[in-house]
């Protein structure tokens, strides 16, 4: 089976834009680090389609993409941990996870 | 393949103030929970140490070229911004051992937080790597999402914690994918192999092509990754259009994470950014492909320096509070550095660098100044500074030193910083036109004219009953000798075009 790397990115792409769609709809918490995630695995998609690409072209497999993979997906997981994080401090005060109970933006110094 | 000599110990004697930040950092952790104070300013002593250690030896590496384990990069251009970094959250350190209300039990915690960030931000300014680049960048990102959310019972640092994560994350996601389709197209993460200055690849045999041939191949691809990677580089500079997250971040953040926010870590964006564009499009042997694309690359950087200059100066004009009027203007100077980068050519990246250098200055003394008022009256609003300025002389006429720097008016070192932009403006890169963003840079510091001189007005031309404030020896000490600096590095500002110009062997 052979997928042309083209399909792949295209692909990627596809994810990002589902990513970035999420993060820009919904209001959910959750959700927006979810599609942070999203965005996150198209690139790690991307990486590795090329890495593909690259060791067609060598003849042998190239670490750098394998390793930039292995790592994004550790910082990733690291995000998500600290995001998880302050979404669970800010549903201690506010009781949602909602994002529009955030003041919006440039209203923030009416609250003092 | 790594050769087996660069896997050799030397490279941990390049890494030195790296090492040295990062046993500071555990030691602090370490100590704290040996310890146990509530009010502990021997943590911040360590930590400021270790800063200091970390300094000198990066002075005493000055000029020091040499690549450690293959991936991290030292020059003096990487130099430049360690140091500055070490500077600046030196100074972070003190302003928490300083502020009555950061002292609280998990200040181990606090200072902790800060020197990885600051490593973070080594890492990132001192790489070729794209990898690197992201994994420091990260570090610096993530101990930032803490910080900014340390008082997690306020309100306000709650949800400026939870912007700032959100945001950083869509900025991190934006930048990988563009990292991503980069290597789609390129075949390396190494920037010296995408601009063609470094012939061998590194790490694989002959799979990299330079940017010239991928731009020949796949221009869209290129394109599109340049604005992604734009895009993530933009959020940490906090420059338009990923500006909006900043005011609302450094308003609800304590005052030193602000300080850090808006001057370590933004200039280490600025490093990370010069770096990348620095190398792949301004480096002397780039070719003529490249150098063609380098103007449209230049006029897109111009134009958002122009975007950011302008919205955060007539932000700024609207604030009542002086904390988020400081948030904008921070916004509005990370346009003006822009304006050197945009010109694409060395002079501009060294009034670039000039210009943080100054900003360094003017800025912590900006900064020292609200921490030490917020501190005294609890409040962080134009109005209760009102008829200050005669009441703590030693305080405000420090103040307006640096109020007048950040406009830009002679003789302070923020009119110097401001004149080698417009120079560099002028005179960009070959086939680059740029005297529309010289005009644009002048009338934002018109404009920006008002809103630092209204801060004057209500300290020294207004009247109010309020009492004395509580005089406080050291933020006095401190924000005296940054006035002293900002005025004497207008007058004599040699030393630091030196240091500007010596910052600059990125591009030999």
């Amino acid at each position: 089976m052979n997928v042309p790397t083209e399909h792949l990115l295209i692909l990627s792409a596809i994810l990002f834009a589902i990513g970035m769609g999420g993060f820009l709809l919904r209001r959910n918490m959750i959700v927006v680090l979810m599609s942070i995630e999203l965005m996150l695995n198209a690139a790690n998609l991307a990486f590795l389609a090329g890495a593909r690409q690259h060791a067609a072209l060598a003849g042998h497999w190239v670490a750098e993409g394998p390793v930039m993979v292995t790592f994004v997906i550790a910082v990733a997981a690291v995000e998500a941990a600290v995001g998880l994080a302050l979404v669970i401090a800010f549903y201690r005060r506010k009781q949602t996870v909602s994002l529009d109970r955030l003041s919006p933006t440039g209203a923030a110094s009416k609250a003092n | 393949m790594f050769a087996l000599q660069d896997l050799h110990l030397q490279g941990l004697s390049l890494l030195s103030p790296e090492l040295t930040l990062v046993t500071t950092a555990l030691v602090v952790l370490m100590m704290d929970l040996i310890w146990k104070e509530r009010d502990s300013w021997r943590l911040g002593a360590i930590g400021l140490v270790g800063l200091g250690a970390a300094a000198l030896q990066l002075v005493s590496a000055h000029g020091t070229q040499g690549t450690a384990f293959g991936l991290v990069s030292i020059d003096n251009f990487g130099g430049f911004f360690k140091l500055f970094t070490s500077a600046a959250t030196g100074v972070c350190i003190v302003f928490v051992m300083l502020d009555r209300r950061e002292r609280r039990h998990r200040i181990g915690e606090y200072y902790f937080l800060l020197l990885s960030a600051a490593i973070g931000i080594f890492f990132m300014v001192g790489t070729y790597n794209l990898l690197l680049l992201v994994l420091g960048l990260e570090l610096a990102s993530l101990a930032s999402y803490s910080l900014a959310g340390f008082h997690k019972g306020e309100k306000r640092s709650a949800e400026a914690a939870m912007k700032y994560v959100v945001f950083g994350g869509l900025s991190a996601g934006v930048m990988v994918f563009g990292i991503s389709l980069l290597y789609a197209v390129t075949g390396t993460l190494d920037m010296r192999v995408m601009s063609g200055a470094l012939a061998i690849d590194p790490v694989g045999e002959g799979v990299a092509r330079s940017l010239a041939v991928a731009l020949e191949q796949s221009p869209g691809m290129v394109a599109l990754a340049m604005i992604l990677i734009l895009g993530g580089f933009s959020f940490k500079i906090s420059s338009a259009p990923f500006h909006f997250w900043a005011p609302d971040v450094y308003e609800g953040s304590p005052t030193p994470v602000t300080t850090f926010l808006a001057v370590a870590s933004k200039a280490g964006g600025f490093g990370a950014l010069m770096r990348f564009f620095g190398v792949l499009f301004v480096a002397p042997d780039v070719g003529e492909m490249v150098a063609a694309y380098r103007n449209e690359i230049g006029m897109v950087l111009a134009l958002v320096a122009a975007a950011t200059m302008t919205l955060g100066n007539l932000a700024a004009l609207r604030q009542t509070s002086l904390k988020r009027m400081l948030a904008y203007s921070s916004v509005a100077h990370a346009g003006y550095v822009l304006v050197g980068v945009a010109a694409m050519n060395q002079a501009g990246m060294e009034a670039s660098l000039f210009y943080l250098a100054a900003y360094y200055f003017m800025n912590l003394g900006a900064f020292g100044f609200l921490l030490y008022f917020s501190g005294v009256t609890g409040r962080e609003t134009l109005e209760s500074l009102r008829g200050m300025g005669p009441k703590a002389p030693m305080i405000t006429v420090p103040m307006v030193i640096f109020l007048v720097s950040l406009t830009g008016i002679p003789p302070m070192v923020g009119f110097t910083g401001k004149l080698q932009l417009l120079y560099a403006a002028m005179g960009p890169a070959e086939g680059l036109q740029l005297g529309w963003l010289a005009v644009c840079l002048g009338l934002n510091s018109v404009i920006s004219l008002y809103y630092y001189m209204r801060v004057v007005r209500v300290l020294f031309l207004e009247d109010s009953d309020e009492p004395r404030p509580e005089p406080q020896v050291p933020m006095a000490v401190f924000l005296c000798l940054m006035a002293f600096l900002t005025v004497w590095f207008g007058l004599f500002f040699t030393p630091l075009l030196d240091l500007a110009r010596s910052g600059m062997d990125l591009l030999t």
